[in-house]
């Protein structure tokens, strides 16, 4: 048992988890897209099919992930007991609305005629404002759970709710331009993939921005600066999520963007969707390196400093081991 | 109603490890798990450098975070201040784990073998998995809880009684007259990290 370990990694959030926050964000972020593209007219209606489709189906199967990650799952029924002070609880509502709205705006818009009428299109569109406000409150919840975590210096900065906020809309971007791509690309689509790809490409340079930010701050303090320099030294985080997952896919979009349909549409789609697939999986990177990077603080008390007993598994001394036969 | 708390002398604390193998006894906690840690800590340089010893547990917060994030309300303090997890109700999300800033919190869901290679667990192992299972369920989130049983019997925490130092004491807080608060009182007493505003009832006494 040695003592002397510089700041303990958290060990208990792992893969399930970072799925459930990246399942949320992209649900979230392609149903906001899905809705706010529904107001735009007849030539982002696509995106506006493929966003729902992906919304509510993303929701549901991050849900899934959170609770095979729990030690007790029956009890999952319990999650919203105590929305006054928990983030869980409050999380749990606010998907609950998510997850219900998208579903009744989803149906409603590909299994009836309501918005033929208009009074039922009214209808529609005040669910996808709603929608909207709980697909909003649902990206950054994905982030505010791991800030108001007071254990683990390195998530408690305001930062983490904008990186994933601005992270869940750019996979939600790259979701329903895969959707759109693997449902097939004419001539119409190549425009409708051109104008969300140049989205694409802003929306990256804004993550790229908060991410910086988020780094540099955490390098300030000394608590979350062992947290930051770990995640800079995982090749994960660095080659799989700054290079393959932001640099390729902008690098991909560009070249979807200054492509016209004449460039050939299998060639686009092709390209459309290597660097949606690469975007979407450095999502899922960038929230796992957040979460397994996560260290707890330094214990001190007039002015002695105590790192934590390392509680990651050791070799195990070799007591007991049966001698050769 | 009594508010529970410790003093810990880091003055006489030579760390031993003797209150983490007591805790162990007494609780029968899976491996790799410590309610009581003992953390160590340098300050200068040769020929002025310190070595301290610090023994942590859970702090019993005036102010828990863990109980804050709890989603279930399994994470309750009982009117005496002693924080404990209901296991009826806890789902084993682990957000308390993150949420406690002292990292006094552990969630197992598998008992492994002390012994390597897979050996199976031994008789001393299965009785103190079972008697685990029964106290704190699989996959629940687990802590300190100042040996609740033990104090309920009129006893010391085994942590207390096992430290051959005499460096961990244990009394009420607001009782001007008991140990504990004259000791805090005369020797004043700190609490570690104080800024993370959990307002622990462990308070450390000092060399100065
Ligand atoms: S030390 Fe941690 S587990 Fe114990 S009461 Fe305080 S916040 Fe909760
Ligand atoms: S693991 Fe249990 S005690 Fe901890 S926050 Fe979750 S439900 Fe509450
Ligand atoms: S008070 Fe009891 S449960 Fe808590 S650390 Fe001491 S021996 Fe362990």
């Amino acid at each position: 048992m040695d003592p002397k370990v510089n700041g303990q990694l958290q060990h208990d959030w792992g893969w399930l988890i970072a799925a459930y926050l990246f399942l949320g964000g992209v649900g979230g972020g392609a149903y906001t897209i899905a809705a706010l593209n529904s107001f735009m007219g007849a030539s982002m209606e696509l995106s506006t099919t493929i966003g729902l489709w992906i919304g509510f189906p993303a929701l549901l199967i991050g849900t899934l992930f959170l609770i095979a990650d729990l030690g007790s799952p029956t009890r999952a029924f319990l999650a919203g007991m105590r929305p006054g002070t928990s983030w869980i609880a409050r999380g749990t509502w606010i998907i609950s609305a998510f997850m219900v709205l998208s579903f009744v705006h989803l149906v409603l818009r590909q299994f009836t005629d309501v918005g033929t009428t208009a009074g039922g299109q009214t209808a529609i569109n005040i669910i996808a404002i709603a929608g909207v406000v709980c697909a909003i409150g649902t990206m950054a919840y994905t982030g505010i759970l791991l800030s108001a975590s007071k254990g683990i210096p390195f998530w408690r900065s305001g930062v983490v709710p904008v990186v994933f906020v601005v992270s869940a809309l750019v996979t939600g971007h790259f979701a329903i331009m895969l959707g759109m791509t693997l449902s097939g690309v004419t001539h119409t689509t190549v425009e409708t993939l051109r104008t969300m790809a140049l989205e694409a490409m802003g929306m990256v340079v804004l993550e790229v921005l908060a991410i910086v930010f988020f780094l540099q701050a955490a390098f300030r303090q000394p608590d979350p600066r062992e947290s930051a320099e770990r995640i800079l030294r995982k090749r994960m985080f660095v080659f799989g999520y700054f290079v393959l997952g932001l640099a390729v896919p902008v690098i991909l979009m560009r070249v979807v963007y200054n492509s016209t349909p004449e460039s050939g549409v299998g060639g686009i789609a092709a390209v459309a969707v290597i660097g949606a697939v690469l975007g979407l999986v450095g999502g899922l990177i960038l929230r796992q390196a957040v979460l397994i990077c996560g260290a707890l603080p330094t214990l001190n008390i007039a002015g002695f400093e105590f790192r934590r007993i390392h509680r990651a598994k050791e070799p195990k001394p070799g007591i007991g081991t049966l001698p050769p036969q | 109603m009594p508010r529970y708390g410790m003093v810990i002398d880091l003055k006489r604390c030579y760390g031993c490890y003797a209150c983490s193998m007591a805790c162990k006894t007494a609780n029968h906690t899976p491996p790799g798990v410590f309610w009581a840690r003992v953390l160590m800590g340098e300050v200068g340089t040769y020929p002025n450098a310190v070595r301290q010893a610090l023994p942590v547990l859970c702090m019993q917060c005036d102010e828990p975070s863990c109980l804050e994030v709890c989603p279930t309300g399994a994470t309750q303090q009982r009117d005496d201040g002693i924080v404990i997890v209901d296991q009826d109700k806890c789902m084993g999300c682990k957000y308390c784990v993150m949420a406690c800033p002292y990292g006094a919190r552990y969630s197992v869901e598998k008992w492994e073998s002390y012994f390597p290679d897979g050996l199976p667990l031994s008789p001393l192992e299965e009785f103190q998995k079972k008697s685990w299972e029964e106290k704190s369920g699989v996959g629940k989130a687990t802590k300190c809880d100042f040996c609740l049983d033990r104090i309920d019997d009129g006893k010391q925490p085994a942590c207390v009684q096992a430290c051959p130092a005499k460096a961990r004491i244990f009394g009420v807080h607001d009782d001007p007259e008991s140990e504990v608060t004259i000791l805090i009182k005369k020797e004043r007493g700190q609490v570690l990290n104080p800024e993370f505003g959990n307002k622990p009832k462990v308070y450390y006494l000092f060399p100065r």
